[in-house]
């Protein structure tokens, strides 16, 4: 398609002039890479999705299930009780497919070279990632996996780490078998939109009683002007096993709002145990709130072995708009569900984010730590839901939501819900919404810390609960990515 | 979220297709009452299209997603018509709480009974009355209290009573007035041929610097199955302290709908306590609107949900100004298969600096089939603010029980003393002695007897 290309080359040639002089200093992973991608023209309809099926050469199955969730997604309706504003999305003016030119890759001497430069401006040189720290990274570019490290010794433990679309191809009685099982395509809009339009993502097997020998990570990467991202996780644990999963995400600065859609699905089998993290700093529009990803993530981790253990982390500092519930159904008996959450809302992003704990098994047990900082015009409300079902005997739950406000012209709200049907249980839930002391302030200025040190180190403190669950290069990370976002935030 | 919640207490279709017939259309009197101010039937005539329009709230409407409407619909029931023959005292003599030397106004299903009440001698500066004669005597005297803070932030059963209003007690306070005796709203409710809906209207009004205590019961006579939905109105003005107990006690096959609405002027204090006993199936809505700075409000709840039983009660909390202090207290024991719901919202506005907020909810379950849903939120605008909220659910430590048992005491009386171990904080709340023995009489009793 040669005509196709140039077209693309030249739009994408427009938005660098357009966007180049708009990035500013604040947002340090804004630029737009100038590489020419084969995309898909906006619009959806069953062509369209018959086309993405196509060009991934997926099995018969994959388009059924695709086009019976793209079926179903049309009767549903967008979620409404999320306390977020935006403009409606028109669905038809994204474009449901983008790929870099060059997919077949024997080395990473043949990854395309700006690509490589997109990633060492965000931090993960390739090229060192293989002497890194035992870090496995599928970076993902807009939709499409370009290059996969580590693959070998992987491998030799056995572990499965890769695309989805080439899980499908490879290791489709698993896809098939687990493939929304935990998250089903009419559990919701977005997750109905996903199912029916995934075009890449991750999918991770541990076999039975194997601990995976390195933390695995993935880079997602928002590129291309007009693309949706749609990525579709799927994690499964077998028996006695025990992975932890590393997710970081950037976007380049640009003035269009840009829809992201994921779908992540864990299962833990017996006695096994998923860690996921996130850290998420996409980008979240400008002082005004033009611009920013609408980040509407389904995240779901299926406890269904006894004794199983799901874990998640994450850290949201990105996004225009954050509508993301990362839960655990607690069905095996004595399985653990954890949910710590850092979130920081400033300018005019909107946070509508939790979690949800469906305590179904016996002794199961689950714990819950959720931060929010809210500055200037941010918008940030807690939503869970705990619930512990009439035959979860001995179930216990606590959870932990504290608010931070900085300025007084942001918002902070907790929604929590909690039914309980189990004279055994036993349930604890506090909150509490402050600002940074004037005391705590004066003490830390009166060593001779400057005001905004002293407020990274307050915020610092404040979230530390929950950076103490990232693995260590994250928990780092998160804690620049903190102090870089209160920037001009205070005072 | 609030105005979103109120939004979405409205159905998400409104039954255009049907225009003859709403759900709560029956529990209105067929014939407008005559010779009414115009100030009322225009309100009356706005709640009557509130009514007709707005239908049902669902269960997917935010205020009402735990609390089922099915089984209030389904009772058919409609307004009180025809007076039970005239009741004497002796009749009512043992709903009266033994000791408790109050002003007391007596509301019959729905209506005031005269002859049942005591407001002889009431001291200066206090006035209580029926508000039918209150209306007939001074149609103008309540314009602008009456139907004014209970406004477009009720739900439609409010509004309900808003045009389905008959009578109810006025209770009026100078300014400056310190009642020393409580004043005692006893409502009594007798079974009709059928199943009957009163929906009577209180409104309270405190001037500047009044102080008066309010005892709101509900009784009845027999099991009979009828519906209350009552509405509260009070007006607190500059510095005025009301404390306010609410003690809950209908008919086990009763319905019973009630909305305290709570405008508080600079300075005031107000101090409810509610407790919920009674009724097969009831919902309290308590909501509170700050009208000056360095108003306190401070709401306790306990509530006991048996079997087959619902408890619901909504607290809606707005601090709309700087240096107000709410404090929401609520505590629930539910056993058999009874079920509570809690829902809470502070609301911190904008400009509300140094607002001071707690909530918190503790339950106690002390069956398998018991349940409990409670929702506390805070919704926070306002960065120099100390707001919290604080939510249990738990069992009786089985150590403890082991513990009495092994002292010889049944298990029956066991937990009673638990029980109420727990709920002594709320009940110790009530400030008054003999208001105080009764409250634990009935629940001591109920705990003991309840079968698990």
């Amino acid at each position: 398609m040669p005509e196709q290309r140039s077209g693309i080359s030249r739009k994408s040639a427009e938005a660098e002039a357009e966007y180049g002089n708009l990035v500013r200093s604040e947002y340090e992973h804004g630029f737009v890479t100038n590489i020419a991608s084969d995309t898909l023209p906006p619009g959806l309809d069953e062509s369209v999705i018959e086309t993405i099926s196509q060009r991934k050469d997926e099995p018969l199955w994959m388009l059924d299930w695709r086009l019976a969730a793209y079926r179903k997604w049309l009767k549903m309706s967008t979620p409404q009780w999320a306390a977020v504003h935006y403009p409606p999305i028109d669905y038809q003016a994204i474009s449901y497919f983008s790929a870099p030119k060059k997919t077949e890759l024997k080395s990473l001497d043949e990854v395309d070279p700006v690509l490589l430069e997109t990633y060492e401006k965000l931090g993960i040189p390739i090229e060192e990632q293989k002497a890194l720290a035992g870090v496995a990274v599928d970076a993902v570019f807009d939709s499409v996996s370009v290059a996969t490290t580590f693959r070998e010794k992987l491998a030799e433990a056995g572990v499965i780490f890769c695309a989805i679309s080439e899980a499908v191809q490879q290791y489709p009685e698993l896809v098939r078998r687990y493939l929304g099982s935990v998250v089903p395509p009419t559990d919701n809009f977005y997750a109905g939109l996903n199912s029916a339009v995934f075009t890449d993502g991750t999918f991770v097997y541990v076999p039975k009683n194997t601990r995976c020998p390195m933390e695995l990570s993935t880079y997602f990467r928002i590129n291309e002007a007009k693309t949706g991202q749609f990525e579709r996780t799927l994690i499964i644990a077998e028996e006695g096993s025990y992975v932890s999963y590393l997710e970081g995400c950037t976007a380049p600065q640009r003035d269009e709002n840009q829809l992201h859609a994921a779908v992540v699905e864990l299962i833990a089998m017996d006695n096994a145990e998923i860690k996921y993290s996130t850290v998420q700093n996409w980008y979240p529009g400008d002082e005004e709130g033009r611009g920013g990803i609408y980040n509407f993530v389904t995240k779901r981790g299926d406890c269904r072995g006894a004794g199983s253990k799901i874990s998640w982390t994450q850290v949201e500092t990105g996004s225009a708009i954050t509508w993301k519930y990362p839960s655990c159904i607690l069905r095996g008996d004595n399985s653990v569900g954890e949910f710590y959450s850092v979130a920081v809302t400033k300018g005019r992003q909107q946070a509508d984010t939790g979690t949800k704990m469906i305590h179904l098994g016996k002794n199961t047990s689950s714990t819950i730590v959720s931060k929010g900082i809210s500055a200037q015009h941010g918008i940030q409300s807690y939503r869970g839901l705990v619930r512990i079902a009439g035959k979860a005997q001995g179930a216990r739950n606590h959870t932990q939501c504290d608010s931070l406000l900085i300025g007084d012209r942001c918002a902070a709200n907790t929604f929590p819900y909690i039914e309980v049907k189990n004279p055994t249980a036993k349930m604890e839930h506090e909150a509490t919404t402050s600002k940074i002391s004037d005391d705590q302030l004066f003490y830390c200025r009166s060593r001779g810390l400057s005001e905004e040190d002293a407020v990274s180190m307050i915020v610092n403190g404040f979230c530390k609960e929950v950076f103490n669950e990232l693995p260590m290069e994250f928990a780092v990370e998160a804690q620049k990515l903190l102090s870089i976002s209160l920037e001009g935030a205070v005072g | 979220m609030n105005a979103q919640a109120l939004e979405s207490d409205r159905p998400a279709k409104v039954a255009a297709s049907e225009p003859d017939q709403g759900p709560f259309d029956a529990w209105l009197p067929a014939t407008a009452p005559n010779a009414e101010p115009a100030w009322l039937a225009l309100a009356r005539a706005a709640a009557t299209e509130r009514v007709h329009s707005q239908g049902a709230p669902t269960g997917k409407s935010e205020g009402w997603r735990y609390t089922g409407l099915r089984a209030l619909l389904e009772q058919g029931f409609t307004p009180v018509d025809a007076q039970p023959a005239a009741l004497l005292p002796e009749d009512v003599d043992h709903l009266l709480v033994p000791g408790l030397d109050s002003h007391r106004i007596v509301i019959v299903n729905g209506r005031f009974a005269p002859q049942l009440s005591s407001l002889a001698g009431l001291p200066k500066g206090l006035r209580i009355g029926s508000l039918r004669i209150a209306l007939a005597e001074d149609p103008d005297a309540l314009t602008d209290d009456l139907t004014r803070v209970a406004g477009d932030g009720a739900h439609v059963l409010a509004a309900s009573n808003t045009a389905g209003m008959d009578d109810g007690m006025v209770l009026l306070a100078a300014p400056g007035a310190l009642v020393e005796k409580p004043v005692e709203l006893l409502h009594i409710s007798v079974g009709m041929d059928e199943p009957r809906v009163a929906q009577p209207r209180h409104l309270v009004k405190l001037g500047d610097g009044a102080q008066v205590t309010l005892i709101e019961r509900w009784a009845s006579l027999g099991d009979a199955l009828y519906c209350n939905n009552a509405v509260l109105e009070i007006g607190l003005g500059r510095d005025a302290v009301l404390a306010h107990r609410r003690v809950q006690l209908e008919s086990p096959s009763a319905f019973h709908i009630s909305g305290v609405y709570l405008g508080q002027g600079a300075g005031s204090r107000y101090n409810g306590i509610n407790i919920g006993l009674g009724g097969r199936w009831s919902r309290t809505d308590l909501v509170m609107r700050f009208a000056g700075e360095h108003a306190e409000c401070d709401l306790g709840g306990l509530y006991l949900a048996g079997d087959g039983q619902l408890v619901d009660y909504h607290l809606d909390v707005r601090h709309g100004l700087p240096h107000c202090t709410s404090r929401e207290s609520f505590k629930g024991i539910i056993h058999g298969r009874g079920k509570a719901v809690f829902d809470g919202l502070v609301y911190v506005a904008k400009d509300a600096q140094q607002t001071d907020a707690a909530m918190s909810n503790r339950n106690l379950l002390l069956s398998q089939s018991a349940e409990v849903d409670t929702k506390p939120q805070l919704e926070i605008y306002a960065d120099d603010v100390k707001c919290s909220h604080g939510t249990t659910v738990g069992q009786i430590e089985p150590e403890m029980l082991f513990y009495l048992r092994s002292r010889g005491i049944r298990e029956g009386l066991a937990r009673r003393m638990l029980c109420l171990g727990f709920a002594g904080e709320i009940i110790d709340a009530l400030g008054n002695d003999a208001l105080a023995a009764h409250v634990t009489e009935v629940v001591g009793a109920r705990l003991e007897a309840a079968p698990l």
